[in-house]
């Protein structure tokens, strides 16, 4: 969930890290940043907006599979320098407080500052692995987790953290005061907690403190995914001290239990972390990462080492990638984020409240064409929500493959295939930049000569896209949406299920509702996985999307002598890991 | 001029007032609500009500504006939507010095150029040095900003090495030459073609010819007499450029990387982060209201035929 915000500026973006992802016009979002998690992402290029999620950093968050591929240099067996200083260019984020991060851009620090029970790894064998727990264990029939911390744990000032300052800090997430704009769907399950959002309570009797080490939180029923959402960033350990003496500006000196403390910030200027002296793991080789905030020329400034780290943007793709050229040494595959780009229709609003017309659109569209001739094939066709890496990825699942016979009959079937009485149709996405979508152009076009059928396409900016897009006002969108979770639930259960806060298709089908619910309480994990993707097909079938790309593969270029940099396909902390040759 | 002064003072307040309605009221007008901005996409309603309830964004806008003024009043404008808990002076105040200090540079390097190439053209007028010179000054003139900063980053950071590409450290470093040079170089065109108009005036004037008569030196008469007397109308002009001094030059601190106050203005509409939108609104029109002013009174002071009446 983390939208992406828009920071940018559109030609900061612009220039700035664009990631190569620009390619594909979907993402790039400008600013340098981050991008995180899940969420939705506008897919336009320019700008950058918030969206939840995506905003194509750069670097972060993309990639996927292979790590191995991904990463810059390891060298085995050699002893790492430590020192040293990593610079790149990021955007001011929203927020540094846990309990309020919903973009990519506060993500990606929050997690380098702060940390929780369990955390994300990026590897799709172990997605999830204690990280202030030593262990847990469920029982209660999955309704009750009861989690071990490690001894000593220790915040950045030296203090101790005990089970009692996760209470307190799931309790201030969930108070109305703290105006966290997501605890209901990350905490909520917890008993106690919804008395605690609605005013009526101040504690939650769902988290108990059984001793400074063990905490014990009960939830409504057994979700196995409750376990995921403990990796989100409000679910993390705040310092009490720290929050009520600090007033409003609590996280201009942050107290927190990350690899890294916030030395200091100056908006819109510069960012500086340092390493943790009370990790209680290893230390970060770095001494420092410095985000550099006020945006520039990135490639200049990435040429003249100014920063280590860049995307590459259209202009200079061929120039960076010539093998004799020297810089195409820093060049390193970035590859796919667990993310879908799509467009939705909104079954409400007419022509798509028919479903023939849907599935017609659907089958109209050449993606693999247009992933080759338009993306020179950095990006995949998408046949459904859930990408490929992901847990729940169904890989037979065909969906609706191009066929213009199909389309034409699917057409034919619908209630609107009079092309004199058929509603207008607007498409639209958000983004400031002058030329909108190539994807969306290229699909309208196809949908143009298949069908007859012709779609306008409309680009607001972000504020104004999330307003229309909240108030139900779009009748078709595209967008993008990242894994918040490594579980099916992020995709097909957030965005599908009827009455989800997010689902901003409307769509509704009880039957795809009575899976989800299965699916959402069912212990055996293969047996979950099978109905999260029966629910996925019977929607892929009612088109509410017509799915576009899965990820964005993108290079990126990072100085030879950084090392330990990796690229996961969610966002993790990274910068512990990284150092620099001296 | 005393009464005069006093009663354009009196009036900028009202003008301030309305300024500020004006930026103000699109916070009920345009599309897009700083509440969900802040929540973001997922936000449920309940969460989205409540920020909103807290901004007092509920409120009529009339009543929203008043609380507004009266706050500004206080010397209290309120707080960024955009950066929670940060009072909007403490915002603005480090991006009004680095635009300050950029348009500082950026003028000193207008005047250097400007005003030297202006006499030396004026000097030389009826021979081809003077259109020559003119014309190049113009072509630099026309490129855009979004040309020169690449160019220059391209020269002198990536190919010679010697200036940083981004960044700023004060006006003093060596990365505030090419953000100088870019703003400040098309401005010199305009201050040659005064500073030439002025001297060719002051060429024409019977002291002068008298100095010669007299004869002095070329360099003595040049200096003491001609340039000196050119100047007199051209800091009138530097007058009306003080209005522009805390403003910002988007592109140039977008391709630098400068963190002064355009960057800052423009994330404000994109966010709707309507409490620094007005703050910075009130500033350019008091500063062009106090420009305004110190401009007449110049003019009165230079020349006491203008006669101030109110």
């Amino acid at each position: 969930m983390k939208t992406a915000r828009f920071l940018g500026i559109s030609l900061l973006a612009a220039m700035s890290l664009f990631v190569v992802a620009c390619t594909s016009e979907e993402p790039p979002t400008p600013t340098p940043a981050p991008e995180p998690t899940a969420t939705q992402v506008p897919t336009v290029v320019s700008t950058p907006p918030p969206s939840r999620a995506e905003r194509p950093t750069p670097v972060s968050s993309q990639a996927q599979v292979a790590p191995e591929l991904l990463q810059t240099p390891e060298r085995v067996g050699d002893e790492r320098p430590t020192g040293g200083v990593f610079r790149r260019l990021w955007a001011d984020p929203p927020t540094l407080d846990p309990a309020l991060v919903t973009d990519g851009t506060s993500y990606d620090i929050v997690i380098e500052l702060f940390s929780g029970l369990v955390k994300l790894t990026g590897d799709a064998n172990e997605p999830i692995v204690m990280d202030l727990a030593e262990s847990y264990s469920v029982s209660n029939q999955g309704r009750t987790y009861t989690f071990i911390l490690k001894e000593d744990l220790k915040f950045n000032d030296g203090s101790p953290v005990t089970a009692s300052d996760f209470k307190w800090s799931w309790e201030r997430a969930s108070a109305p005061e703290t105006e966290s704009p997501i605890v209901d769907e990350f905490l909520g399950d917890i008993l106690g907690v919804q008395a605690i959002i609605d005013g009526e309570a101040t504690i939650a009797d769902g988290i108990e403190v059984v001793d400074d080490h063990t905490l014990r939180v009960t939830i409504d029923a057994p979700k196995p995914y409750f376990i995921a959402k403990l990796t989100y960033p409000i679910a993390f350990v705040v310092n009490r001290d720290n929050v009520v003496s600090g007033g409003e500006n609590w996280t201009d000196e942050p107290v927190g239990t990350g690899p890294f403390v916030l030395k200091s910030y100056s908006i819109g200027e510069r960012m500086v972390l340092s390493k943790n002296p009370h990790y209680w793991g290893d230390p970060a080789y770095l001494d420092e990462v410095q985000l550099l905030l006020a945006g520039g020329s990135a490639m200049a400034m990435y040429e003249n080492d100014e920063i280590d780290i860049t995307g590459i943007g259209l202009a200079d793709l061929e120039r960076v990638t010539d093998p004799n050229e020297e810089i195409s040494k820093d060049v390193i595959e970035v590859p796919p984020s667990f993310r879908t780009s799509y467009i939705g229709f909104n079954v409400e609003e007419p022509p798509f409240d028919d479903v023939h017309f849907r599935r017609a659109l659907n089958f109209a569209v050449d993606k693999t064409l247009v992933a080759n001739a338009v993306f020179s094939d950095l990006v995949r066709p998408a046949t459904g929500p859930i990408p490929p890496g992901f847990v729940g990825f169904n890989p037979d699942l065909k969906g609706l493959e191009f066929d213009e016979a199909k389309a034409q009959e699917e057409l034919a079937m619908s209630k609107y295939a009079d092309a004199d009485s058929r509603p207008r149709i607007v498409i639209t996405l958000p983004g400031t930049g002058g030329s909108p979508s190539l994807t969306t152009e290229v699909v309208a076009d196809m949908w143009r000569r298949t069908l007859g059928v012709d779609v306008e396409i409309q680009q607001v900016e972000w504020a104004t896209f999330l307003q229309d897009l909240h108030r139900n006002r779009l009748q078709a969108f595209s967008l993008a949406w990242q894994a918040d979770y490594p579980d099916p639930h992020t995709f097909v259960d957030v965005l599908f299920r009827t009455g989800s806060s997010i689902n901003n298709t409307n769509y509704s089908n009880p039957e795809v509702d009575a899976l989800l619910e299965q699916a959402n309480v069912e212990a055996d994990p293969v047996r979950r996985i099978e109905l999260y993707q029966e629910a996925e097909e019977m929607i892929v079938e009612d088109a509410a999307w017509l799915p576009l790309w899965w990820g964005v593969e993108g290079k990126v270029l990072v100085k030879q002598h950084v090392g330990g940099l990796t690229f996961p396909p969610l966002s993790v902390p990274i910068y512990q890991h990284v150092w620099i040759d001296g | 001029m005393l009464i005069y002064t006093s009663r354009r003072l009196l009036w900028t307040p009202v003008l301030l007032i309305v300024a500020g309605l004006f930026i103000f009221s699109l916070g009920s007008v345009a599309p897009g609500d700083p509440a969900e901005l802040m929540a973001g996409q997922r936000a449920d309603p309940e969460a989205v009500e409540r920020i909103r309830e807290r901004l007092g964004l509920n409120d009529p806008f009339l009543v929203q504006y008043t609380r507004y003024i009266a706050n500004a009043l206080k010397g209290d404008f309120g707080e960024s939507y955009r950066y929670r808990g940060r009072d909007v002076w403490e915002l603005l105040g480090p991006k009004l010095r680095v635009s300050l200090e950029l348009n500082l540079v950026s003028y000193v390097v207008t005047l250097a150029i400007g005003l030297p190439l202006g006499f030396w053209a004026a000097m030389r007028q009826g021979t081809w040095k003077d259109p020559t010179m003119t014309t190049i000054m113009l072509l630099i003139y026309a490129l855009p900003v979004f040309f020169t900063a690449p160019f220059l980053i391209l020269v002198f950071a990536l190919w010679l090495d010697w200036i940083p590409v981004s960044g700023w450290s004060g006006m003093f470093s060596t990365r505030a030459i090419l953000p100088a040079i870019t703003i400040g170089l098309p401005g010199a065109f305009v201050f040659m073609r005064y500073m030439r108009a002025s001297t060719l005036d002051v060429l024409g004037q019977e002291y002068v010819r008298t100095a010669h008569g007299k004869g002095m030196g070329h360099m003595t008469v040049n200096r003491r007499h001609i340039a000196r007397n050119a100047l007199l109308p051209i800091i009138t002009i530097l007058g009306f450029s003080l209005a522009g001094l805390f403003g910002g030059s988007l592109i140039v601190e977008l391709i630098y990387g400068i963190p002064g106050v355009s960057r800052l203005a423009l994330e404000a509409v994109f966010q709707r982060d309507y409490p620094v939108l007005t703050a910075l609104t009130l500033l350019g029109a008091g500063m062009l209201a106090v420009a305004n002013l110190v401009a007449d009174i110049m003019y009165s002071v230079i020349d006491p035929r203008i006669r101030l009446r109110s």
